[in-house]
């Protein structure tokens, strides 16, 4: 017996572990949402190409792409255009688009449409940089400037990332005179990321300018420059007009490197714009999307990888066991008695149907009609067979009745009792019947309340729609309530209708 | 919240066996599943104990098809007196007690008459499996009609009042007589509302009763005192109860018996998963009359013994009998 019980508790810590684990590996790894309501944004980036094309030469258009290695996942992307070829190809971890047709004359537009996604894994792939660099060349004035720059930049640095941010806030000193020679009046961003990049250089230490858009709906925007070095193990990034470290969770990527954006050969007036919208999605649904287009197929093998016809019906049987967990209380804890051991459960999936009140009200209605003429078919003294199947077809006409009244009363409730389960219905009804004649009225009403009351309460439960997406999402859990039961099946205290069954004994006490 | 508690711990502290220890502790470790039959089949039960010697109302024949039905009259042969039951009915369900006959009508137990039709569709019913546990098919018993002991006369109300044992691997544990009330139409069913009377295990000396789940100390239909009741042959009861683990192999049953006026004491059948009432009946937990027998089964494994059913016997008696001086908690 007791190595039994060790069995016992051994099962049931395998299966609850194994619950928690798979549920907490979905949650946490996968990073699949506790909740249906939890959305996620969705972004649609549009680049609109515009440029004019020369009547007589070929035209090639090449324009940087995001490459989208590291926190965005692209759901879907596309290159519209009219008459043009397109291809993809990567060069220097940049992708670049490459669309190109013999002849095109007049105003030429071509799209590209980006939908993406915050990843919503929580692991980040590797990434490599170099950590080592030659200088650029540099001489005569510049590079006394240069050097007279960097003097005080060692000086108040301990790292590349607060060299790289003292170098940046020193270029951006306008006041100093080594800075206004290195710039030559030139004070744009890219031109100040030029001189960074210089004395950046001189140190050997790595530097790389990126070009990012802001995810940002209704803003007219061009690509943003940042910069960005490698600290031995991860990218920092760096504004080039104020020196500050980290890049906002709202840029992407878009390129790296000197090179403009767009370039034509066989046209002009090359011009792209950026047009960014976004939209909230359910989070599975759009796992389910970036799922298409990543290799985590994860939920290839969750219920979501069924068509959703079939989803739809293990919706309503992953909720079964809760039902049944409902009457496993409510029998052996509690102590409630009801008509068979699971046909509240069958009851409660009536409900579905019908919704609770109108439910209860029809299954009293045809409860106690049904009663009525089995008491009857009592006096005909029929074998049981004959009875039931007389029952039974009464339970249908009834049915057909409700229907019919109701519809004409313009209830439209009525017509959902179609499917209430019919031979669940005969069969409460004999049972009840039987219990009424044995046990007295007294005992049959309380268990068809009893039944009713887990029907209901198993219902109620089966239909909170956070619990089904949780179950339906996380069927690893259904683990653990058998863990549950299992351990109810060696349960052996009272039931709380025993305390008050056997309170005689406490009278005869005091 | 707290008050329920309390009244846990305190019945806990009384060893007050639940349904949930009952099943758990005693039903399902010791009775094998494949046994059942044996007990829940009233035909078997009975062929088992005429083969081993145990006294058990006279069967006069069997029916088990509807065709069958036709004999009924060459089964009854000319009694006046007889009981149908289903082979497989449960708490006394579907049970038919004639106690007289004339001409074509027959009156039962409780002074209702019915005709020939009536009986016979109630053994169609039985057939059908309207009364079986699991609503299988079924065979109707037809036996002879047991005439309770005169002792009974003034405690009890119409029907035949049966007695209870508990037996543990064949340890007597708690006795009960059940007697039938206005109430229970002649059942001896507490659910169905008969009187349990608690027994005193080494007299056979009846204690204070139980009726609907409270302490009486009086019938309600006859007004008479039902505990201080010496019951005849008690020791032949509780060998009898005894006896029946050899019988059925069961280690937890409750053995109904009762005591005919001209034949003693007869089992009258087995009962795998028995009530918990005998308990208030008694005015004693189960569980602690339970653990003794087992701690005693461990000690006789140790040793390499067993008990013949006389020993068994007396080692209930002596632990448990005497009430209430021994099994002060």
């Amino acid at each position: 017996m007791r190595s039994l019980t060790l069995h016992l508790k051994i099962l049931i810590g395998v299966l609850v572990t194994l619950g928690l684990a798979i549920t907490a590996y979905q949650i946490l790894v996968l990073g699949i949402p506790v909740t249906e309501d939890e959305t996620d944004d969705l972004w649609n980036i549009d680049a609109k190409v515009e440029f004019v094309g020369n009547a007589k030469d070929p035209v090639k258009v090449q324009m940087f792409v995001p490459p989208l290695n590291r926190d965005f996942v692209s759901l879907n992307e596309s290159f519209i255009s009219n008459n043009y070829g397109v291809s993809v190809n990567r060069v220097d971890g940049n992708r670049k688009v490459t669309w190109s047709a013999r002849r095109a004359s007049g105003n030429q537009t071509l799209y590209y449409r980006l939908v993406l996604t915050k990843r919503f894994s929580g692991e980040k792939a590797k990434v490599k940089g170099p950590i080592f660099r030659d200088s650029l060349p540099i001489d005569g004035p510049e590079k006394i400037a240069a050097e007279a720059l960097l003097a005080p930049i060692r000086q108040h640095s301990a790292d590349v990332e607060t060299f790289v941010s003292e170098t940046i806030k020193r270029v951006n000193d306008l006041s100093d005179d080594n800075v206004k020679l290195l710039l030559a009046g030139d004070t744009s961003t890219l031109h100040k990321a030029r001189v960074v990049d210089l004395l950046l250089s001189i140190a050997h230490v790595p530097m790389e300018k990126v070009h990012t858009v802001r995810l940002e709906a209704g803003l007219a925007q061009s690509p943003e420059l940042w910069l960005r070095s490698f600290n031995g193990n991860d990218w920092l990034y760096f504004n080039p007009d104020t020196g500050e470290q980290g890049l906002p969770a709202d840029r992407l990527l878009w390129w790296i490197g000197d090179d403009a954006l767009a370039t034509v050969d066989g046209g002009k007036k090359a011009n792209v714009t950026f047009t960014l919208s976004n939209s909230e999605m359910n989070a599975i649904r759009l796992a389910k999307l970036t799922d298409e287009n990543t290799d985590a197929g994860f939920l290839e093998y969750s219920l979501y990888g069924l068509p959703l016809q079939t989803q739809q019906t293990f919706m309503i049987m992953v909720m079964i066991p809760i039902g049944v967990l409902v009457i496993l209380i409510l029998r052996n804890l509690i102590g409630l008695q009801t008509l068979g051991t699971f046909t509240p459960v069958l009851i409660a999936l009536a409900f579905r149907e019908t919704q609770l009140g109108f439910g209860i009200a029809l299954f009293t209605v045809i409860t106690a009609l049904g009663l009525s003429l089995r008491s009857y078919l009592e006096h005909l003294k029929l074998q049981m067979l004959p009875r039931l199947s007389v029952v039974l077809t009464f339970v249908v006409v009834l049915i057909a009745l409700i229907s019919l009244f109701s519809h004409k009363l313009g209830l439209e409730r009525g017509l959902s009792v179609a499917l209430f389960p019919m031979v669940i219905l005969t069969m409460t009804i004999e049972r009840l019947s039987i219990t009424w004649e044995e046990r007295g009225a007294g005992h049959a009403m309380k268990v068809a309340i009893g039944t009713l009351f887990a029907a209901s309460l198993a219902h109620l439960l089966m239909m909170v729609p956070q619990l089904v997406y949780f179950v339906f999402t996380f069927p690893a859990i259904l683990l653990i309530l058998v863990g549950f039961m299992l351990a109810m099946g060696r349960y052996r205290g009272y039931r709380l209708t025993e305390l008050v069954r056997f309170k005689a004994f406490l009278k005869a006490d005091s | 919240m707290f008050g329920l508690w309390k009244t846990w711990k305190a019945l806990e502290a009384r060893g007050i066996m639940g349904i949930n220890r009952r099943n758990a502790d005693y039903v399902l470790k010791y009775n094998r599943r494949h046994l059942y039959p044996i007990v829940d089949d009233k035909i078997i039960t009975k062929q088992r104990a005429l083969d081993a010697g145990i006294h058990v109302p006279q069967m006069y024949g069997v029916i088990s098809t509807e065709k069958e039905i036709d004999t009924l009259d060459a089964i009854i042969d000319g009694r006046s007196d007889f009981v149908i039951k289903p082979a497989q009915g449960a708490g006394g369900d579907g049970i038919l007690v004639v106690a007289d006959r004339f001409e074509d009508r027959y009156r039962t137990v409780s002074g209702k008459i019915i005709s020939h039709e009536d009986i016979e569709h109630q053994i169609s019913s039985i057939l059908t499996g309207l009364y079986s546990l699991g609503g299988h098919r079924d065979r109707a018993l037809i036996e002879y009609r047991v005439i309770p002991d005169q002792i009974f006369k003034s405690i009890s109300y119409e029907g035949v009042p049966d007695i209870r044992i508990i037996v543990l691997m064949g340890y007597p544990v708690m006795a009960m007589l059940r007697l039938p009330t206005r109430q229970s139409g002649g059942k001896a069913n507490l659910h169905q509302g008969a009187i349990g009377v608690g027994v005193d295990l080494a007299t056979g000396v009846t204690l204070r009763g139980t009726w609907l789940n409270s302490i009486i100390r009086k019938h309600p239909d006859t007004a008479n005192a039902v505990d201080g009741v010496q019951l005849p042959n008690w020791d032949g009861f509780m060998k009898l109860a005894a006896g029946c683990y050899e019988l059925c192999g069961l280690g937890y049953i409750g053995v109904d018996m009762v005591l005919d006026q001209e034949k003693g004491p007869l089992i009258l059948e087995l009962n795998a998963r028995p009530g918990l009432n005998i308990q208030i009946a008694n005015d004693c937990g189960l569980t602690q009359r339970t653990h003794a027998v087992e701690d005693h089964l461990e000690t006789l494994a140790r040793d390499g013994r067993q008990e013949t059913v006389e020993q068994r016997v007396h080692f209930t008696q002596e632990l448990f009998g005497h009430i209430p001086a021994q099994l002060a908690p």
